[in-house]
């Protein structure tokens, strides 16, 4: 790891380590090469497959109407009222999912990052809801937890309830009452777990001679974790923070499972009313404009994303 | 990792505590700083489980008994999984397809990746860096915005409701998780095993075949198991590019159950599906979850 390593990012481009003649270079390459072709060939030509439709005026339901119409799409996109809510709803329903399970897998990760009888079951556990199927999780908790009838919450506060000797508990309609709500804690349980394990490989990685050289010096653990854990976790947040947004930005699962959407448009997000817009009003040219929209907005976030894994690759390498 | 800087007043059950490397917990613990991580860690796992508890005692109840509260149900019937197999549903066809959908994007995701993260793990050339950023910015395109060409695409050379139409778009997703994973684990590896086998005569590839990827097998195996997991859940894909119900896998099927009339939803059986999906996947990940907690914190662990 050490030669390569170190002397990869100063010497790259000019002398290759693993020189030789230009047919050796190639053979060396030859084997990223399908995997790369691969990935831009599915992802890239959609794309701009999905921009030149982006700027098509095409309904499906009116054979013959396809004629290029430029950026009027995007207008569309940005100045009608359903799809401004449906970013906003978009930005609400990301920023509050991403902070909550960040916080809550940052303290999960403290706890887990120390011996105890037991831990690796523990950590088992606490991956599951990741690796369980959203589906199912949406599924899991429209009917199992917030089904007004026998649902989850209500049955317990029918319990709390009756110990209190009332007859019967509120009956709370979460999904219609808190619709966003819902969604959020739904989609927290699923992620929380995905910040723990970014944020507890980050605590494992911290030097343990720095944390022994605090300890005899006599720092509190609260100080030792302000101090030292805190900052040296500050790449590991950020990449939790950006690689949640990127991909929870995109949920549509949970919400075509949950809410459809709904009540009316309260939790109608961005690519929940791509797929509207696509398979209900068949307005092929708009839907296309707003996942541009979309798109756009991932590779922001993405950018930031990149620069942090990257950075984190090379403290790797410097090792 | 000495105990011996511990002070006088921590009794031998903390020695333990302090033989952890993080030692957050400091040296000022008392007795409080003992249970109070346990508790914790209860409640979470509290707070982890009991969904998936609610949904099998949901599914447990008879039809007739739906609305039941109780936390163990009385009296059991399994009911709800015979009727979710009622040809209505297809849902036997729907698991078919998610394991053949699964399994082929899982075959040929790994079969490239490896070269690929073989490569950007060790060669050096100049597009390197700008190829991994492509392959993981890849990962991170909304589903969402690829399916309206594909499914356009897909409609014109009569893919809709095939199992390529499935399987391709599956491995974009699918490729980046392999590639980015795999790369963190070979690069783990000292380039020594590699320059030994050189050494010894070994040819480039030789050295691959006969030294890197028998000790990579874990790893391996493990990004195997992500990418299973992360292609049976595809939801997106699979939702817009079928309309009948033989190509539907079980992930779509689901949402697709409909009740004996039109209108009610069946419950107990939309329950049983779920336990159908998520059990097998959650004993998979309790057998093997020192590999899958390795996966996926590869790259930031230090060994």
């Amino acid at each position: 790891m050490t030669t390569l390593a170190e002397s990869a990012p100063a010497t790259e481009a000019r002398t290759p380590l693993h020189g030789g003649g230009s047919g050796r270079k190639w053979r060396r390459r030859a084997p990223l090469m399908p995997a790369l072709i691969f990935a831009i060939v599915v992802t890239q030509v959609p794309f701009i497959a999905t921009l030149i439709i982006s700027s098509l005026d095409w309904n499906i339901l009116r054979p013959g109407s396809r004629r290029f119409t430029g950026l009027s799409n995007y207008g569309t996109v940005f100045t009608d009222t359903r799809l401004r809510n449906a970013v906003l709803n978009t930005v609400v329903l990301t920023a509050s999912v991403v902070l909550v399970s960040l916080l809550v897998g940052l303290a999960l990760a403290v706890l887990l990052d120390r011996k105890f009888l037991g831990r690796g079951l523990a950590r088992t556990l606490l991956i599951a809801p990741f690796l369980v199927m959203p589906v199912a999780a949406a599924l899991l908790w429209k009917h199992a937890i917030y089904n007004p009838d026998y649902g989850l919450l209500n049955g317990t506060l029918n319990a709390v309830w009756r110990l209190f000797g009332a007859d019967q508990g509120p009956t709370v309609d979460w999904v219609s009452d808190l619709p966003m709500t819902a969604v959020v804690v739904a989609l927290v349980w699923q992620w929380t777990p995905f910040m723990m394990l970014i944020i507890l490989a980050g605590l494992q990685a911290q030097p343990g001679d720095v944390l022994e050289a605090a300890r005899v010096d006599g720092a509190s653990g609260l100080q030792t974790f302000r101090l030292i854990t805190l900052p040296h976790l500050r790449q590991y947040l950020e990449l939790s923070v950006l690689l949640g947004s990127i991909y929870i930005v995109q949920t549509f699962d949970a919400i075509f499972t949950i809410t459809q959407g709904g009540p009316g448009t309260a939790t109608t997000t961005l690519p929940y009313e791509i797929y509207l817009t696509m398979f209900r009003k068949y307005e092929y040219g708009e839907a296309a404009a707003a996942g541009v929209v979309v798109v756009i907005g991932t590779i922001i976030v993405a950018t930031f994303a990149l620069r942090t894994i990257s950075s984190l690759f090379r403290e790797e390498g410097n090792r | 990792m000495s105990t011996s800087t511990s002070a006088p007043q921590q009794g031998a059950a903390q020695a333990a505590a302090a033989s952890t490397r993080g030692g957050n917990a400091g040296r000022k613990q008392s007795n409080r700083g003992m249970w109070l991580p346990y508790a914790g860690i209860a409640l979470i796992i509290l707070y982890c489980l009991a969904p998936f508890y609610w949904m099998i005692v949901s599914s447990l109840r008879r039809t007739g008994d739906t609305f039941e509260t109780d936390v163990i149900p009385t009296p059991f019937s399994f009911q709800n999984f015979i009727d979710v197999f009622d040809p209505k549903n297809s849902f036997g066809r729907a698991l078919f397809n998610s394991v053949l959908v699964a399994g082929t994007v899982t075959v040929l995701t790994l079969i490239i990746g490896t070269f690929a993260a073989y490569a950007l793990a060790r060669l050096n050339f100049r597009a390197k860096n700008l190829s991994l950023s492509i392959i993981i910015a890849t990962s991170m395109f909304p589903g969402i915005a690829m399916v309206i060409p594909l499914f356009k695409l897909f409609t014109d050379i009569q893919w809709i409701n095939s199992y390529q139409a499935l399987i391709l778009p599956a491995m974009s997703f699918a490729l980046p998780l392999a590639v980015w994973n795999l790369t963190a684990f070979f690069r783990q590896m000292p380039a020594e095993l590699e320059q030994a086998a050189t050494v010894d005569g070994c040819t480039q590839g030789q050295a691959f075949r006969k030294v890197i990827l028998p000790l990579a097998a874990p790893g391996v195996f493990t990004t195997a198991i992500i990418v299973f997991v992360a292609a049976w859940n595809e939801y997106i894909i699979a939702l817009t590019m079928t309309n009948k119900s033989d190509y539907r896998t079980a992930t779509v099927a689901v949402t697709f159950f409909t009740g004996t009339t039109g209108r009610d939803i069946p419950f107990g059986s939309i329950m049983a599906a779920g336990v159908i999906l998520t059990v097998p996947l959650l004993i998979m990940v309790l057998v093997f979850q020192r590999r899958i907690v390795a996966g996926l914190t590869a790259g930031g662990v230090k060994s």
